[in-house]
């Protein structure tokens, strides 16, 4: 396999501007120094709760917003896109896309379909005329959808068939990489399934690696390949899918998947269940140490005082805990 | 108070048979609740799980008569024993406004939301909101009011309730303002609690620490809970009883292990099959319902979920009975509404 992207070190701190001067009298710390790779071919899964910084990551890849700090090292190049100005982004732009949560708000309701797919080859001048009517409706084939459904406007689409668009729009311009950001999470659950199916097939057709970023444990784990769990703009852990499920190596990555009920009566009755107390701190004013440490049941000393760095503890597996070497901790 | 668990009641707390409620619009009469049968024992939690749309919010609102107009409720009973020994009180009959749907709603019927924001006033503190709900129903004075209040706070497990008596909605957690809304609902003891959604919003931390308070509450206070999800993980840890919505009606209900281990109706075992199950990373293309829900102005001629079933057969165009199935499960409560279990009688 060929790394694709390595990211290292990212942070991205909002300003938090307060009276008639804005002046600025702290930072949010949305991410705050995260480092991963992503292989081609691959899927890695970005979890966590909400506030933890998960759409912000994604934004800063896309330079949709500008980092804070770190570098993104992209392509076969290895171009470090955070560097580039937007003019020398413009061709990379192409090779990254993104899908969004809502695929309700993300699509122009007065554009029809055709012109909404068809729209990045128009701006990017990939594709003209007759040709780019084809590629429009190969587009939709591709993701379920029919030749007639061009002419039509997203509102006469259901929730799932308007996220089919989203991604045939975003698969317009041939993209290496795509930056999923919680693209199922608004649909029922019988939809839900298709479109995953769906961008697992995509993935082998077109050879595209996703970063597929989600709060649902269980449907991360089901499309990635890699899982990084992030915890207040780090990341807490980073392993492979069933690894990291089965025996989880970091206390918030165990308590996490304590939490998710499992849809099994009989096992769920069975389980242990860890409940984490207190909610997660407010990243502009982070805890000190490790910022896991005031709701983790193993916390010492050191957690409180010490930060402790993502370091490798197995082939493929990273932690940042100090005690990872020595806790038991259950999986699902 | 006479212990919960005990008591030798005959009959259930609330049987709902046949409910129908709908909305006339411009372009026709949406049906969204439609011929719902089912009932809720006393202290017992029953699961209504479903996808958007398929009625499970507006079968909870009808239960309070507060079906926001145009909607009304157009046939059906939904009898409310409220205690073992008075004759019912059919709700569909209640006048929305009258003095005795005033009495049951907060008092015996308390309903919490998926999104608290919208349910708690901005401008008034959390103490000063659930003091109201308390003054409304007892016959207390504010400074008693105020007392209580505190010690539901305290009692719903946020820290430091003397303090966040004082506090604004928007100075909680989005964890914290569904503990107030719990707070809010449960201070008068109601026998039954609607929750529609009540985690959806939040985390799967927070969720399940909401969860756990709601099921110790209820071993507390023993009141009956209707909860109201589309999350299958949320029923399968929390329900006793579960009832399957598809398109305004019930496809199937039964004890939790009946829909879990003995589904029987193509859309519920469908659904099954179609989430991902943490832990389960096997198989890599999940088995996917095709299609979508139908949209409810233009339902398909007999079974609803016809369109989309792998089973269907000729006799799916006529419409199948909710039918006690054969036998085939522990105990005889297992129903379904599909022609696989019924015979053209109507009888499973
Ligand atoms: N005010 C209204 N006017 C017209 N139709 C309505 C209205 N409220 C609800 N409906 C319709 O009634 C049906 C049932 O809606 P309901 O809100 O009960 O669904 P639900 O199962 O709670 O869905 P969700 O999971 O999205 O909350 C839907 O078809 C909906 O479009
Ligand atoms: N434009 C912004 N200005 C200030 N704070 C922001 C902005 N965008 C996000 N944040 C904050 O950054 C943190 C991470 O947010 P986000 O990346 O959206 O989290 P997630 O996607 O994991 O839910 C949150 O505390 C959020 O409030
Ligand atoms: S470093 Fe300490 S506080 Fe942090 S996760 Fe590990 S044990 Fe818990
Ligand atoms: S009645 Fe027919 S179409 Fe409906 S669920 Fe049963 S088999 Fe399928
Ligand atoms: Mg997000
Ligand atoms: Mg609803």
């Amino acid at each position: 396999m060929t790394k694709l992207l390595e990211v290292n070190d990212l942070r991205k701190h909002f300003p938090i501007q307060k009276g008639i001067f804005q002046r600025t009298v702290g930072y949010v710390k949305a991410v705050d120094g995260i480092n991963f790779d992503v292989q081609r071919g691959e899927t890695l899964g970005l979890v966590g709760e909400s506030g933890c910084g998960k759409t912000t990551a994604g934004r800063c890849l896309l330079r949709l917003i500008p980092p804070t700090s770190g570098s993104f090292i992209f392509g076969e190049e290895e171009v470090d896109l955070a560097k580039l100005t937007p003019h020398e982004m413009r061709p990379f732009r192409r090779r990254i896309q993104m899908i969004f949560q809502d695929p309700h708000a993300s699509l122009n309701p007065r554009m029809t379909v055709g012109d909404i797919v068809g729209e990045p080859m128009r701006v990017n001048r990939t594709e003209q005329g007759s040709a780019l009517q084809d590629r429009v409706v190969e587009l939709l084939e591709s993701v379920g959808l029919q030749s007639q459904d061009t002419r039509r406007y997203p509102h006469a689409f259901s929730g799932g068939q308007r996220q089919r668009i989203g991604i045939a729009r975003a698969l317009a311009l041939q993209p290496e990489l795509i930056v999923a950001d919680e693209p199922v999470s608004a649909l029922d659950v019988s939809v839900q399934a298709q479109i995953l199916n769906l961008l697992a097939e995509l993935r082998e057709k077109f050879q595209l690696s996703y970063i597929f970023i989600a709060h649902d444990l269980s449907v991360v784990e089901h499309i990635s390949d890699r899982v990084a769990v992030m915890y207040l703009g780090k990341i807490a852990e980073i392993s492979d899918a069933e690894t990291l499920y089965q025996s989880p190596k970091h206390p918030y990555t165990e308590a996490l998947i304590s939490a998710v009920p499992l849809p099994d009566p009989k096992a769920q009755r069975k389980r242990e269940h860890i409940r984490l107390e207190g909610d997660v701190p407010d990243p502009s004013n982070p805890p000190t140490g490790c910022y896991f440490h005031p709701r983790c049941r193993y916390a010492t000393d050191i957690c409180k005082q010490e930060t402790p760095e993502l370091r490798q503890v197995a082939q493929g597996v990273q932690v940042a805990c100090h005690h990872s070497d020595t806790l038991e901790l259950q999986g699902v | 108070m006479a212990s919960a668990e005990k008591t030798p009641y005959e009959k259930p707390l609330l049987e709902i048979s046949g409910l129908k409620t709908v909305f006339p619009t411009d372009d026709g009469i949406v049906n969204a609740v439609n011929d719902v049968s089912f009932s809720i024992a006393r202290g017992q939690t029953v699961g209504v799980v479903g996808e958007s749309g398929c009625g499970k919010s507006i079968t909870g609102l009808s239960m309070l008569q507060l079906v926001p107009s145009p909607g009304r409720i157009e046939a059906g009973e939904i009898l409310f024993h409220r205690n073992g020994t008075d004759a019912p009180i059919d709700i569909a009959q209640v006048s929305p406004k009258s003095e005795l749907m005033r009495q049951i709603r907060g008092n015996e019927i308390a309903i919490i939301f998926q999104e608290p924001m919208t349910s708690l006033n901005p401008v008034y503190t959390v103490g000063n909101q659930i003091a109201e709900a308390i003054v409304l129903h007892e016959q207390v004075d504010k400074k008693t009011a105020h007392e209580r209040a505190i010690e539901m706070i305290a009692r719903v497990g946020i820290p430091a309730p003397a303090q966040r008596v004082d506090e604004y909605p928007h100075q909680l957690s989005g964890g914290m303002r569904q503990r107030i809304m719990i707070a809010m609902a449960l201070c008068c003891s109601p026998s039954l609690l609607i929750a529609d959604e009540p985690t959806t919003a939040l985390d799967v931390t927070i969720q399940a620490q909401v969860l756990g308070l709601m099921q110790e509450l209820q071993a507390e206070m023993g009141m009956a809970i209707m909860l109201i999800t589309h999350d299958l993980g949320v029923i399968a840890d929390f329900a006793d009883e579960v009832v399957v919505m598809y398109s305004g009606r019930v496809v199937e209900k039964g004890t939790v292990d009946d829909i879990f281990y003995n589904p029987l109706h193509p859309y519920t075992q469908g659904l099954l099959k179609s989430i991902p199950v943490l832990g389960r990373t096997a198989e890599k293309t999940l088995p996917s319902i095709p299609g979508t829900v139908p949209h409810p102005l233009t339902l398909p001629v007999g079974c609803s979920f016809g369109p989309r079933c792998p089973e269907r057969m000729p006799e799916c165009d006529q419409m199948p009975e909710l039918a006690e199935t054969d036998g085939k499960t522990e105990n005889g409560r297992h129903t379904v509404r599909c022609w696989l279990h019924t015979d053209l009688e109507g009888k499973g």
